[in-house]
């Protein structure tokens, strides 16, 4: 016979692992509905009527409160170019070709944060660059931004300051362009300097 | 405290499941012949929990939301039915920094929750000459964004916006949008954009007309 002090046991075991569970689903069926390109992650669905409830879950866990895809995109991106770990030991640059800034009729953003998501405290107080930020186009036209922990020489409209470990970028497009909610715009991947 | 369980969600995860597995390890090291009753209702809990908190997430998450709001993002508490508009950008060292220092700092944020189980409320927006806004209304039940006001859906210029409950009906005002909602509780966020610096006390002042009052009889 089970007493209810044999049912604790198994409860807890049993509860533990359901949580753990979810959580990985929910993180796959959001990783199922993203699209990586470049290493920058995005997810159009999140927000939206009629999700299923595993989507719907993941949605919350990840992004919540989020905006529908057709108010603002977001792209998020934890490693480089080539796979790698973004880290402040390094400098990075993002190169945005002439015309292939991400299309919106609000404003853009590139915004610093930890692996978590929460902006990290820098000495100019600058948490993201933008379309309203001053950037310093190149001759050609095309824009670059200096991802490092030291100010760059001569860069510094162009600087989006990093913290000293592992960190996250997420690039807001607010009423995003129809080639972004289409799936034919791609962010550019962010490059390690040598 | 919750950046901590979120940073070292692995190494967590990983010290948890080695606990249990000691606690297991060591019950039936003692008695044997419980595995198979042990088993069972571990394996019931674990399937149907996994669902329970699946269905149930949404839920948690916009509860943790009516708590911040409640207890205030950096004023006083935000009773129910209250817009705030959090007159700062977001920073790493603004107060309520759990929930703001994850948005962006480019626009001022408004929060509220809103009750409509004793009748509609209706929205308030200025007139906001062309610049970027947005009133997002969320069903915390599924997350949904059931309905925007704001420049992409509504447009910039002044408005009033009826927001009614399941199962109410009456009649709206000339001059008055409906927006229907499926729950009597609906979780508001507000943006409003921040052109400069210099255009931050603007942005505010047209952040704070944007109010909710209840519907007149």
């Amino acid at each position: 016979m089970l007493s209810v002090s044999h049912l604790v046991q198994p409860i807890i075991v049993g509860g533990v692992l359901a949580f753990l569970t979810a959580n990985i689903l929910m993180n796959a069926a959001v990783k199922a509905m993203s699209t990586t390109v470049n290493g920058w992650s995005t997810i159009l669905k999140c927000g939206q009527p009629g999700n299923g409830i595993l989507l719907r879950a993941g949605c919350a866990k990840i992004l919540p409160g989020t905006n529908v895809a057709q108010e603002a995109a977001y792209w998020t991106t934890v490693v480089d170019g080539a796979g790698r770990r973004l880290n402040g030991q390094h400098q990075y640059v993002l190169h945005f070709p002439a015309g292939q800034l991400p299309p919106n009729d609000a404003f853009w953003s590139l915004a610093m944060t930890d692996v978590v998501g929460y902006m990290v405290p820098n000495p100019i107080d600058r948490y993201s660059v933008g379309g309203r930020s001053g950037l310093v186009s190149n001759a050609d036209g095309s824009i670059d931004i200096n991802i490092q922990r030291t100010a760059p020489a001569g860069h510094d409209s162009n600087w989006l300051p990093a913290p000293a470990g592992n960190f996250k970028l997420m690039l807001r497009a607010y009423l995003p362009g129809r080639a972004v909610l289409d799936g034919e715009y791609h962010v550019p991947p962010v490059m390690k300097r040598h | 405290m919750n950046r901590l369980i979120l940073k070292y969600a692995y190494p967590i995860t990983f010290a948890i499941l080695a606990v249990l597995a000691w606690v297991v390890y060591r019950e039936f090291s003692v008695r044997r012949s419980e595995l198979i009753p042990f088993a069972v209702v571990a394996g019931l809990v674990w399937g149907l929990g996994t669902f329970v908190f699946i269905y149930f997430w949404p839920r948690l998450t916009y509860s943790a939301f009516k708590r911040a709001v409640q207890h205030g993002l950096g004023g006083d508490p935000i009773p129910v039915n209250t817009l705030y508009a959090v007159p700062k950008l977001a920073s790493p060292s603004a107060p309520t920094s759990s929930l703001l220092a994850t948005g962006t700092d480019e626009v001022l944020y408004i929060g509220g929750w809103l009750d409509l189980s004793k009748g509609p409320q209706v929205l308030h927006v200025p007139d906001m000459a062309g610049r970027y806004y947005s009133v997002q209304l969320t069903d915390p039940s599924d997350g949904t964004d059931f309905a925007y006001v704001g420049k992409r859906c509504t447009g910039t210029e002044a408005g009033e916006y009826l927001i009614s409950g399941p199962g109410w009906k009456g009649t709206v005002a000339q001059g008055m949008t409906l927006i229907s909602s499926l729950n009597n509780s609906v979780l508001v966020i507000g943006r409003v954009l921040v052109e400069s610096a210099n255009d931050l006390p603007t942005a505010y002042r047209l952040a704070k007309q944007i109010q909710l009052t209840p519907l007149s009889h």
